[in-house]
């Protein structure tokens, strides 16, 4: 299964998106960003593994979406992706 | 012994407190320090404690709840955001020196209003009046000194109304009374975590209606390259490493508040508080207290034969614990006319049994006796 990750700037507002979509029945795990994926160096992410169109909806709508998605490929990179 | 003292920490505690600080102390490190177990356990605990808090208090937004190490960090938070040299600032005149030095420090241009203890009405009057002078208001919620209870969504109210910001010192209300965020739309409400919330020392939380600036700056485990403080809150107010396992505690303390509701608790101290009076009353001592809804569970007097600090040290050689003197809070005391002697205070929680009470007033009154036979 695709694996996605959507970055956040700081570890609560990775809190706050996790506990929203658990809320909204996703399995959500929190994690490190990969270094080489953090632009300001140091952040959280979310690891989603289905319904990122309707994910990233919700987190538009509660004031949470970064606009930052990876998907990781067969390789082991992250690339970025568009909702 | 006999605890009496509640108003300035709470001593006797929720069980699982001790066991969520021990338990942290185990097996937390710090949030936002890394994706291992202990430092995730740890982010976990803390958002867990900001989203208590924040259905306690009606807050929409957990990360709106900072934590601070107590009342008065949040409360330099809070005014140092919005207070600078010459800032028109309006107090009540029950303030803690934990508002009135930062003001001071600052070169804030300070107006007092409603210095007339457990007289609400006319502290309205005079606010309605003084505000369209002011810059930004600070209100206590209660008086730590009398327990005096200041008409808070009033203030709130007429501060909105005038367009001025307000910062809510609920010291002596958070875990008593409710602290309704939403409702009073302040721009900061300011509250230790080791009084009513029944957390450890070293706990404080202020509540945001506003972004605030950094009091100090440092490390935050994210956005590390960028040389400012992240603009986001908590972490933009949250510099260095949390306490933990203070927080773990105060995480129990708030469910505790939360599970027994402040109406219970606040009934509760009321009942002590007559029961304090009903004991001393008579007893030649002078008793501050006030109309029915405008004092909570504290009992400030003072014994004309006596020094406060004197029969304060005698009931401690008794293990009935009270707090004599000032109480960091010398405008309240000017205001009442007790800045020369002080008071001798006493102070409630959910875990003081009117039974102890009674005993610790009889000890109060045994104590005061011996001095004035001799």
């Amino acid at each position: 299964m695709t694996q996605y990750l959507i970055t956040f700037r700081t570890l609560t507002q990775a809190q706050r998106a996790a506990r929203l979509l658990e809320r909204a029945g996703y399995t959500v795990t929190i994690r490190r960003t990969p270094a080489g994926l953090s632009a300001s160096g140091c952040g959280y992410a979310i690891n989603l593994r289905r319904g990122v169109p309707e994910a990233t909806e919700m987190l538009k709508r509660n004031g949470l979406w970064t606009g930052r998605l990876f998907r990781r490929e067969q390789d082991g990179e992250y690339r970025e992706v568009m909702p | 012994m006999i605890y009496l003292d509640s108003a300035a920490t709470s001593l006797l505690k929720p069980a699982a407190v001790e066991r969520a600080v021990l338990q942290a102390m185990r097996t937390m490190t710090s949030p936002g320090r890394g994706g291992h177990a202990p430092t995730m356990l740890a982010a976990e605990t803390v958002y867990a404690c900001r989203e208590t808090a924040a259905t306690l208090f009606h807050m929409s937004d957990a990360s709106r709840v900072v934590f601070t190490m107590n009342a008065t960090h949040a409360l330099n938070i809070a005014i140092r955001s919005l207070v600078r040299a010459g800032t028109r600032v309006l107090i009540s005149g029950f303030e803690h020196n934990a508002v009135t030095r930062p003001l001071h420090a600052l070169g804030a241009e300070v107006c007092v209003a409603g210095r007339s203890l457990f007289d609400p009405e006319a502290l309205l009057r005079e606010w309605r009046a003084a505000l369209p002078e002011a810059d930004v208001a600070v209100c206590t919620m209660v008086s730590n000194v009398f327990g005096y209870v200041l008409p808070i969504a009033e203030i709130a109210e007429l501060c909105r109304n005038a367009g001025v910001k307000l910062i809510v010192d609920a010291s002596q209300a958070a875990g008593i009374l409710p602290v309704d965020a939403g409702r009073l739309q302040a721009a900061f409400i300011a509250m230790p975590g080791h009084k009513g919330l029944m957390g450890p020392q070293g706990t404080g939380i202020l509540l945001c209606g506003e972004d605030g600036d950094p009091l100090i700056q440092g490390g935050s485990g994210s956005e590390s390259r960028l040389q400012t403080m992240p603009e986001t809150l908590p972490e933009r107010l949250e510099a260095g490493t949390h306490n933990v396992c203070g927080i773990a505690g105060l995480l129990e303390g708030i469910r505790y508040v939360s599970e027994k509701g402040t109406e219970g608790i606040l009934a509760h101290e009321t009942e002590l508080l007559q029961t304090a009076v009903d004991c001393l009353d008579g007893s030649g001592f002078e008793l501050f207290t006030g109309p029915e809804g405008t004092q909570c569970g504290v009992l400030s007097l003072r014994c004309p034969w006596m020094d406060c600090e004197e029969l304060a040290g005698r009931l401690a050689l008794r293990g009935v614990c009270v707090r004599a003197g000032l109480h960091c809070a010398p405008a309240a005391h000017e205001s009442a006319g007790t800045l020369e002697t002080g008071t001798l205070r006493l102070s409630f929680s959910p875990f003081l049994s009117a039974g102890e009470l009674a005993q610790g007033c009889s000890v109060l009154l045994e104590e005061s006796e011996k001095t004035k036979r001799n």
